[in-house]
């Protein structure tokens, strides 16, 4: 059987004790009661309560301390203000200061129970929440744990041990033996950054990127994605003009993570970009805003999937057949530029090509 | 002279893929499977390097060697690379430190996979300057 909620009265007229006492009588609730705010907050530890009425007007430590004390021991008990007709004002200003509800003096008892049913549905509410919350929090943190051991360690290890395999018979295999070493050596190696970027997305919070930000000339990040996309590139017959110049004024950012953001956008204009196409990036200086465009001639973002494209594990429609992707990229994108106070967006036409922009705040000098 | 390593991680394969680079330098590589056995190996003999996994066992299990590490006056002056399988873990480990954590005088990290010539290159670097900050004592 469930636990009987509970309940605390603290009120110094004995007459309100009574009643309550009287109205709960034989109901679902186990009720303990207190005559002033010290005792209250004692009873409050010890009995450790779903659900407080406290009466704002007692001699003593007043209703509003007893309400703060009570959320300081446990923000989760809810609390119900019991105020006089004549201070209706103060009972708004206890619900500023976090009570849930007031009950007005005097009282009728169906009142009185249906504000008790309402404030204990509330803590179970809040309860539920709560540990909804941290089932979520564990779910999160075990998924992370899981693809970290069981798909990206056997991954690491066979990629780990074609390195030796490689380095082992530099001198033995020819051409095009080395070429299909170097083929399974590169899809593996996308693999690896797929599951990264996954693990990035569930485990990392990105908001704490914030406690390292620098001032960094953006054509730094924007080179370092263009060393690690190079072979994409290549591979793609795709040309990558780079028209972004080294003097611009700085963004205050984490490089690493801006490399990560270039390498998902560039990568994914060069993914969906027929061969033998350009790709284009420029930055401009607009006010205080620094805008990078990366412009391709790709096949192009439908209307329809257009506002979807930054949510995760969205791939639009139109791409599934020509191009594989992992769909989280651009949304991992958006949290690190996001994080850095800055914005992206994208204008497409089918058929034609797309054109990402990323806007970042230069650094006040 | 040959150098000895000491290699810590639980993965016998990836331990295989390090093995094979390793033999084409001029290095004595003993393996030990797990955090225990891998203190065990520390106390009974003298490495001139540590490679350790961090992510072992059940968690993070590799750090336990790192904190005694950093604690043995002796062990400390041995170089450690770390090869782990996650970055972003390293810096939730040692909350507040860079990601380049500096337990002992001498460590570096790399990620898993590891290429043969960074492996290589790692290795002999700190083994010299391990060796260097020795010899200016």
């Amino acid at each position: 059987m469930e636990a009987k909620s509970k309940i605390l009265i603290i009120d110094d007229e004995d007459v309100v004790l009574d009643s309550c006492t009287q109205i709960l009588k034989g109901s679902s609730y186990q009720l303990a009661t207190a005559t002033d705010g010290t005792r209250g907050l004692a009873l409050v530890q010890e009995y450790q309560p779903d659900l407080v009425f406290v009466d704002l007007k007692m001699p003593g430590i007043s209703g509003f301390e007893v309400l703060e004390k009570v959320h300081e021991i446990d923000p989760t008990i809810v609390a119900v203000v019991i105020t006089g007709f004549a201070t209706v004002s103060s009972a708004v200003d206890a619900m500023k200061r976090g009570a849930y509800d007031f009950l007005p003096k005097p009282f009728t008892p169906d009142e009185f129970r249906m504000i008790a049913r309402r404030g204990i549905e509330r803590r179970k509410l809040m309860l539920e929440t709560i540990s909804l919350r941290r089932e979520k929090e564990l779910l999160r943190e075990q998924f992370a744990s899981i693809v970290s051991h069981e798909l990206k360690a056997p991954l690491s290890a066979v990629q780990q041990n074609l390195f030796a395999l490689d380095f082992e018979l530099d001198k033995t295999l020819n051409v095009e033996q080395k070429g299909k070493l170097e083929r399974i050596k590169v899809r593996i190696d996308e693999m690896l950054k797929m599951i990264n970027s996954w693990l990035r997305v569930i485990s990392v919070d990105i908001n704490k990127l914030k406690d390292g930000f620098t001032p960094i000339s953006i054509s730094k990040p924007i080179a370092n994605a263009l060393e690690s996309l190079s072979s994409l590139a290549a591979r793609k017959n795709i040309e990558i003009v780079n028209e972004v110049s080294e003097n611009l004024h700085p963004v205050s950012g984490d490089s690493l993570s801006l490399s990560e953001v270039f390498v998902n956008i560039i990568g994914n204009s060069i993914k969906y970009s027929p061969d033998g196409t350009r790709v284009v990036i420029k930055a401009e200086e607009q006010g205080n805003n620094l805008t990078i465009s990366i412009k391709d001639s790709g096949i192009g973002i439908s209307q329809e999937d257009l506002p979807h494209i930054f949510e995760g594990f969205y791939r639009g429609k139109s791409s599934q057949e020509t191009a594989t992707g992992h769909g989280i990229g651009l949304a991992v994108a958006r949290q690190i530029i996001e994080a850095h106070n800055g914005s992206i967006s994208v204008e497409s036409e089918l058929g034609k090509g797309t054109t990402f922009l990323v806007s970042l705040p230069i650094q006040n000098t | 002279m040959t150098k000895k390593i000491l290699m810590i991680d639980d993965d016998p394969d990836f331990v295989s893929g390090i093995q094979a680079i390793l033999a084409t330098g001029d290095y004595e590589v003993d393996v030990a499977y797990n955090p225990k056995d891998g203190l065990r190996a520390l106390q009974s003999k003298k490495y001139d390097l540590l490679l350790l996994d961090i992510m072992m066992g059940r968690g993070a299990e590799g750090i336990m060697i790192a904190r005694k590490l950093r604690k043995d006056p002796k062990l400390r002056e041995m170089p450690v690379l770390i090869i782990t399988g996650m970055r972003e873990q390293i810096a939730f480990l040692f909350p507040g430190e860079p990601i380049h954590p500096r337990f002992v005088d001498v460590d570096e990290l790399v990620e898993k996979p590891v290429e043969p010539k960074l492996l290589l290159d790692k290795v002999s670097t700190l083994i010299q300057i391990a060796e260097a900050k020795k010899a200016g004592k």
